[in-house]
């Protein structure tokens, strides 16, 4: 019984080490299961974690990104009342990889020649055979040419999209809109002046709003082109402008320049006449120096008679009039007849501090006020400003200023007399009318209307007349300097008019660069006769859409002047 | 016993279920929300290709085409000053008859009683009657009022055709009414029609209004 127990007994212990161990490996193998199940675990719920995340927040595989507003590559330029003038399309572009080409090189080039015929085949066949890696063949294709391209079936061919600029209006307004580089950076205009803005993430998905009107813009640029066609000038410019706001609703300059194919265009095409153009423009200052006569008390009255010879000697100038009166006449009739005796009289008068100063608040004594970048200053007799230069000044010779100057000069005589810089963005509430500051009175205002509306209807400027519309104006012919002479030969004509004069809402201004003679004008080259026309014309058109009446019965009050002009002698 | 066993095994079937409609909840909002974009991808799509379009259609009909076409075909002029109207009064007068002086006609003092000495009736008519019996004093009196309820209303006269007399002979009514004494209100009609400064009543009236107005008296009758 002890053996088996002994046995037993003496076997326990190896036993019982052998369950010992056993359970030891045993637990370690559980912590060791364990450890790795909940690594496992881990790692699933991670992974389950991140399907749900997924599924609940995440993207899936359909998903298309980017497209959800339209945001053009560069803001569109819109007129007031939102037609585009300016655009971003997807256009086709056409190029080619020479290195890339697997087929007959000489069969694509005749190909390629044929559906593209500004190149001949040998050109295309240079091209290939070149070893530069791109070439453009056309951008801005037709869909026609890039299907027949594509027919083609050559790899080598590259039929791309890329964003190009589009004026749709073409050459309207062309030199106010500018136009853009390859690039698509603005270089000139609006494109230059507001390059930031239209190209801006931030702000490019909403237009730049114009306060040019096209149907207007297109009525100032068709007269003026047949004007300027009919008297052979070499260029012209016209400005319209709100006198109260200083909204610039028409600003042309000719020759037309496509800004869809600017670079094709000349450099006298390409150079804004309206704002980077200087001229001596003449007889259309003179009112200008009466109203600063009138403001200063130099002159009280219409009927304040000045001595008005054949000509008047200063020093070793003399001036002369096209009309002498050879008598004393009336500041009206000074007026109504442009004299330059009477208005150099009338500046002398003034002063030359004065009439410094009175120029300085009009903003004629520096650059023009707008946003383009392609503005100029005006030349001003500077430090030479005597007594001659003042009377010269006076009568719109020996200063040269921007026909934008002449239009915001006289924007601010018939507004009221405040100045306000001229803008060619829209007034609205993201963007409010400039400040303004005054120059003349209120009454010398007032007193001017019918004093140009005199030389309209008796004056100079007949022919500016547009039945109905009340323009009053003032005609000038400045003669050009030609290698340092002032000649008859050449001249500038301008017409600086505002309608209707019974109450003013809108100045024109319009300007012939070195206009012909014609059988029609009887051999004259003044203002009265090729310029004038083109306001009445445009007037006629334009001030219907602008919202003006045409009244015959309307007038400014014309009892102010018309007792203090002698009746014509014929 | 057997319940206690799988209560775990239902826990792990709820949460299961529990998680799975979540999921559902969550694909079903995300397969909306990706529909919903694939419908504003369109929306973009379709604007891009309205704006395209929009510019085709404007570059091809720009201002400067518009103009050539004008000059070449349309010849189309801005108004003149004269076709504007101050409203529909002055544009109503563009189309009253003109009163025309008749030289012939009767002359009749304004403050002539009603039973006083009667008209002096000169020219060319040949009475067949006594003048007076067809005219009283009240028909040739032209009343300068606007007042439309003096004038009595065409729609008593017998026929349609009496309805609508003819503008172009109405000027020298007065006289062929005293020639010719017609029932009385075709007289006054006619009168009326005479008066240059009577507002469109029956006589300057356009055809159609007229023949409405025709229509209606035969009705009535």
């Amino acid at each position: 019984m002890n053996a088996p127990t002994s046995a037993l007994v003496a076997q326990r212990p190896e036993r019982l080490r052998l369950v010992g161990q056993r359970r030891q490996i045993l637990a370690v193998m559980h912590q060791r299961l364990m450890f790795g199940m909940l690594v496992y675990a881990g790692v699933i719920a991670l992974i389950v974690a991140r399907i749900l995340f997924l599924a609940a927040f995440g993207d899936h595989a359909g998903r298309k990104v980017g497209i959800t507003a339209l945001i053009p590559e560069r803001g569109d330029i819109v007129d007031r009342d939102g037609q585009p003038l300016a655009r971003t399309i997807d256009a086709w572009t056409i190029g080619i990889h020479p290195t890339r080409i697997i087929g007959d090189r000489l069969d694509i080039a005749r190909a390629l020649a044929r559906l593209m015929p500004e190149r001949d085949a040998a050109t295309y066949f240079a091209m290939m055979r070149s070893g530069k890696s791109f070439y453009y063949l056309r951008r801005r294709a037709s869909p026609e040419l890039v299907e027949a391209v594509n027919a083609l079936g050559e790899p080598g061919l590259a039929i791309d999209r890329e964003p190009d600029r589009l004026y749709p209006q073409t050459s309207l307004a062309a030199h106010v809109i500018g136009y853009t580089d390859v690039d698509g950076r603005g270089t000139a205009g609006i494109e230059r002046a507001f390059d930031e803005q239209l190209s801006s993430p931030a702000t490019r998905g909403g237009p730049v709003t114009l306060s040019i009107s096209s149907r207007i813009q297109q009525a100032l640029e068709h007269e003026l082109l047949a004007a300027m066609t009919t008297y052979s000038a070499i260029g012209a410019a016209g400005i319209i402008m709100d006198i109260h706001s200083g909204e610039v609703l028409a600003m042309t300059s000719l020759p037309q320049l496509n800004p869809n194919a600017a670079g094709k265009g000349s450099e006298e095409a390409r150079f804004n006449r309206a704002t980077l153009g200087v001229y001596e423009l003449g007889s259309t200052f003179k009112p200008f120096t009466l109203a600063m006569a009138m403001d200063s008390g130099v002159v009280r009255s219409m009927g304040q008679l000045y001595n008005c010879p054949a000509s008047l000697s200063i020093g070793r100038f003399s001036i002369t009039d096209t009309h002498p009166f050879k008598r004393p006449c009336s500041v009206a009739e000074i007026m109504k007849e442009s004299s330059n005796i009477g208005t150099a009289q009338i500046a002398a008068q003034v002063g030359a501090a004065r009439q410094r100063a009175f120029l300085e608040k009009m903003g004629f004594m520096g650059t023009v006020g707008i946003e383009l970048k392609e503005r100029a200053r005006s030349l001003t007799p500077g430090s030479n400003w005597g007594e001659i230069a003042t009377m010269t000044v006076g009568y719109g010779h020996g200063i040269a200023v921007t026909p934008l100057h002449l239009a915001s000069g006289y924007a601010t005589l018939f507004n009221g007399g405040i100045y306000r810089p001229a803008t060619l963005l829209k007034i609205d509430r993201t963007h409010p009318a400039g400040k303004g500051r005054r120059v003349f009175s209120e009454e010398t205002s007032y007193k001017m209307r019918a004093l140009l509306r005199l030389v309209v209807t008796q004056g100079t400027g007949k022919k500016a007349d547009a039945p109905g519309y009340r323009v009053g104006g003032k005609t000038g012919t400045a003669e050009k300097l030609l290698g340092g002479r002032y000649t008859s030969s050449a001249v500038v004509t301008t017409f600086a008019g505002v309608f209707p004069m019974d109450e003013p809402r809108y100045v024109i201004v319009a300007m012939l660069d070195d206009p012909k003679a014609t059988a029609d004008t009887y051999g004259f080259h003044t203002a009265g006769w090729n310029v004038a026309p083109v306001v009445s014309r445009t007037v006629s058109r334009i001030a219907p859409m602008l919202g003006v009446r045409p009244d015959k019965r309307r007038e400014p009050n014309l009892a102010e002047v018309l007792p203090f002009v002698r009746a014509t002698e014929d | 016993m057997s319940g206690r066993s799988f209560r775990s095994v239902f826990m792990v079937a709820s949460c299961a279920g529990a998680a799975l409609g979540c999921y559902l909840v969550s694909l079903r909002v995300a397969s909306e929300r990706a529909a919903l974009e694939r419908v504003e991808t369109r929306i973009v799509l379709a604007q891009r290709d309205i704006r395209l379009l929009q510019t085709e259609i404007g570059t091809r009909g720009r201002l400067a085409q518009l103009e050539r076409w004008n000059v070449k075909v349309l010849a189309l002029s801005a108004p003149s000053a004269d076709q504007f109207l101050d409203g529909g009064f002055a544009l109503a007068k563009m189309v009253a008859p003109r009163g025309k002086v008749d030289l012939d006609a009767p002359v009749v003092l304004a403050a002539a009683p009603a039973g006083g000495p009667r008209p002096q009736v000169v020219g060319r008519q040949q009475p067949q009657q006594d003048p007076d019996e067809g005219v009283s004093a009240s028909q040739m009196l032209h009343v300068a009022s606007l007042k439309r309820e003096v004038r009595p209303e065409p729609k008593a006269a017998p026929s349609p055709a009496a309805a609508k007399p003819a503008p172009e002979p109405a000027a020298d009514r007065p006289v062929t009414a005293v020639k010719a004494p017609a029932p009385k209100a075709i007289a006054k009609a006619k009168s009326a029609a005479s008066d240059p400064l009577a507002p469109l009543g029956a006589a300057a009236k356009p055809n159609k209004l007229a023949a409405a107005e025709s229509r209606d008296s035969g009705r009535k009758q």
